[in-house]
């Protein structure tokens, strides 16, 4: 292997890219639109959101819970003078959740002693799964929230009348003082950041890898470099770091990008986050060239990398946790590089983990890599 | 008259020729057959935002008996996996550092001694790097804590005299009812929708692909010299593929029944009318591709980066409710996203024609402006 011969391979590679206006504009837009369109898909809280409600208590009891809900901001409440006009409006898909109040309401709660606590309907389109959980969440604690200030009031107004000091009815019951490190606000964002980084690198390196060494042999010219004192090797090492190089520089583009556009930065090292990202792109590239040799044509390897792409993001744990899947698929998505380096990412993004936390997942990535390195020299020397 | 007639004989002629290709066409139809069972196993069986097997730790400072029950109790709702006991706070927040516990509940050393005196606390840190389970497994701890007694004694007491008091000193008692999907299953709100995703997989592809192939391999010229207009040729070619398409929502629907239980409880007959719209919408995009390309590794290409932001941004996966409003805006011109709206309504709840004239008339309308698109883009041009 000669240096000189290989930086010539080089520079013609990065010439050949840059040329290409289909590859540059998939090199910076694809990444970038991944990144603009995953951040904003994943919430744990809603706003705005339209509830219907059925106030057939019309007292000053129910004015003020309902005041309350609106002061959050998450709900917008919008009454329905019927019980069936709501229901038929959660049918049509008009609102995705629904507040009922009980005629008796105020006086449930006025002769509290010892009744039961006045009940309150919520009825949510289960139809939307996330949003009902998230709605339910947050309704719940905002009810919770209203309901004991309101009982307190008249409690005590009722104590001190009774001269009771302590409802029993108070003793129940276990507060939660709740807090989330590492993203206190529990935004999807950043999450969802961290995990683009595995998507993009998983999938369209790996087709942008398999496509240009395709169509090198496609059109004849991988042959005429044959014919030049290069080697194998040495050519194919002259596509693979300055595809490896323009990869790397479009994962910083990715972080500067998510910082300055999304606000997400990594908690932890940017470097560190660019080394282990380059150590991934190495095995992108590898995937590629093995899918790039198995293939006839460019069509065929796109779709080969398609295929054999989506489920993999998917299984990944790229939007969905790998620990909520059946087992045997967990097993499955526990031997996918990309599982790993999702990991790694978020721990690197959002738990500012460093290298000996991960060393772990560093150690599996690094093994992997070898095996996966491996596996394409040995497809290369069968084909040459 | 006669110009019409003239038009759908073309049309049918080009149909016809498309059709006896597809058929010998073994990848294509390994493909269609394949890309539905793929996807049912995945939506149906594997992906989920409910969580389950959730790792966390217990701080319990208190070693009393009601702080055991407390354990006890939130590990029943059956989330969770076997909680980790920790020794001190360091331990328990480098758990949460590395990703081994998701959750860490403390419970103080005065935990006992506030069940008498006062409202008991205690505190949870949850792992925020996985804000959807941390969000989701803080609402469930916060419930149980909330129904939780910790004075087993007056549990007795109370039951004998005051039975309803148990969910106690909120004040207010939430009863949540889960319409049309009680248990708040993710898998019904993906399998309702699955047809969508594969109907958009498949009329982005075959129309990109198929076209720029035939004009990669020179049969479109030979067509154009035949008296068929590009309209002609392209309406023909697309004509045996909204018959595909019926055929993979029938193995979808179907699929998603006999496998998960999920039938339509609507009307058929408004999915299948929904369906038409939706199917030459999405066929028009995938035209629009092929003339922005020049072979077919670019159109494979750029056909899944169409593909992609379709499926996040239309809702099908994720509620497009809770996105930002320019981001809700950009999904609205997507077709997946009216489709996948009225699809919810017409397979969980129950919906008809009434429920879902919004989403067919968006379709329609989406349908007109691509075909004017493509009209524009589609002048005969060659080389």
């Amino acid at each position: 292997m000669k240096v000189r011969r290989l930086r010539t391979l080089m520079v013609r590679e990065v010439r050949a890219t840059l040329r290409d206006p289909f590859t540059v504009i998939s090199l910076i837009a694809v990444p970038l639109v991944a990144l603009l369109a995953f951040s904003s898909i994943l919430a744990t809280n809603v706003e705005h959101m339209r509830l219907g409600v059925h106030d057939a208590s019309r007292s000053a009891l129910s004015r003020r819970l309902l005041s309350d809900v609106a002061a959050s901001g998450a709900f917008d409440p919008s009454p329905y003078a019927t019980r069936e006009a709501l229901e038929a409006a959660l049918v049509a898909g008009e609102i995705s959740a629904a507040l009922v109040l009980p005629p008796d309401l105020q006086d449930a709660l006025a002769q509290r002693a010892g009744a039961a606590p006045p009940e309150v309907q919520v009825l949510y389109d289960g139809a939307e799964t996330v949003l009902a959980g998230n709605a339910d969440a947050f309704l719940r604690s905002i009810l919770a929230a209203s309901g004991a200030r309101i009982s307190v009031r008249e409690l005590s107004s009722r104590a001190t009348r009774l001269g009771e000091l302590r409802s029993p009815a108070a003793r129940a019951g276990v507060d939660v003082v709740t807090q989330a490190l590492f993203n206190p606000q529990l935004l999807g964002r950043p999450f969802m950041v961290a995990g683009t980084f595995g998507f993009v690198l998983s999938f369209v390196t790996v087709l942008i890898t398999a496509v240009s060494i395709v169509n090198e042999r496609l059109s004849g010219t991988f042959d005429q470099l044959q014919l030049t004192p290069a080697t194998t090797v040495e050519i194919l090492l002259g596509k693979l770091l300055p595809l490896g190089a323009v990869f790397s520089l479009d994962v910083l583009l990715m972080v500067v990008v998510a910082g300055l556009v999304l606000g997400v930065w990594p908690a932890g090292s940017v470097l560190f986050f660019l080394l282990v990202a380059t150590v991934y792109v190495s095995m992108s590239l590898s995937l590629g060239l093995i899918f790039s040799a198995t293939s006839a044509t460019a069509a065929e390897a796109v779709q080969k990398t398609v295929l054999f792409s989506v489920p993999l993001v998917q299984l990944s744990g790229f939007a969905f946790p790998i620990r909520n899947m059946p087992m045997p698929v967990q097993w499955l998505a526990e031997l996918l590089p990309a599982t790993h380096f999702i990991r790694v990412a978020r721990a690197i993004y959002l738990r500012g983990a460093g290298p000996f936390e991960l060393w772990s997942e560093l150690l599996f990535l690094g093994a992997f890599g070898a095996a996966l390195i491996a596996l394409a020299v040995r497809t290369l020397e069968r084909r040459t | 008259m006669e110009r019409l007639r003239h038009f759908a004989t073309n049309v049918l002629a080009m149909a016809y020729r498309e059709g006896s290709v597809m058929r010998h066409d073994k990848a294509f139809i390994a493909a269609v057959a394949v890309q539905p069972i793929v996807m049912l196993l995945l939506f149906g069986g594997a992906l989920s935002n409910e969580p389950a097997n959730v790792p966390w730790a217990v701080l319990d400072q208190s070693q009393s008996a009601g702080a055991r029950r407390l354990v006890e109790e939130i590990g029943a709702t059956g989330y969770f996996l076997a909680p980790q006991r920790v020794a001190s706070y360091e331990d328990g927040r480098a758990l949460l550092a590395r990703g081994a516990a998701v959750a860490l509940v403390v419970i103080p050393h005065d935990f006992q001694r506030d069940t008498f005196r006062s409202r008991p606390q205690i505190q949870l840190l949850l792992d925020g790097a996985d804000p959807l389970t941390a969000a989701r497994i803080g609402g469930t701890i916060g419930q149980v804590a909330r129904k939780f007694d910790p004075d087993l004694r007056s549990v007795a007491a109370r039951s004998a005299d005051r039975p309803a008091v148990a969910n106690g000193s909120a004040g207010l008692q939430t009863r949540p009812r889960f319409w049309f999907n009680p248990t708040l299953r993710d898998r019904n709100f993906f399998l309702a929708a699955l047809g969508g995703m594969l109907l958009t997989n498949l009329c982005f592809s075959v129309s990109s692909i198929g076209l720029v192939g035939e004009r990669e391999s020179g049969t479109y010229e030979a067509t154009l010299a035949l008296p068929t207009s590009p309209l002609e040729i392209v309406l023909g070619k697309l004509l045996p593929y909204v018959g595909v398409c019926y055929v993979v929502l029938v193995i979808a629907i179907v699929g998603a029944g006999t496998l998960f239980g999920v039938w339509p409880k609507g009307s058929w007959l408004a999915i299948g009318v929904l369906t038409l719209p939706f199917v030459f919408a999405s066929l028009s995009v995938g035209v629009l591709i092929s003339t922005l390309v020049h072979t077919s590794a670019q159109a494979v290409f750029l056909t899944v980066f169409v593909i992609l932001p379709s499926v996040v941004l239309s809702g099908v996966m994720f509620p497009y409710q809770l996105m930002p409003h320019g981001v809700r805006a950009i999904g609205a011109i997507l077709p997946l996203r009216w489709y996948q709206i009225g699809l919810r309504s017409l397979v969980l709840r129950g919906g008809d024609f009434g429920d879902v004239w919004v989403p067919l008339v968006a379709l329609c309308l989406q349908f007109t402006v691509l075909m004017a698109l493509v009209r524009w883009r589609m002048k005969p041009r060659l080389g």
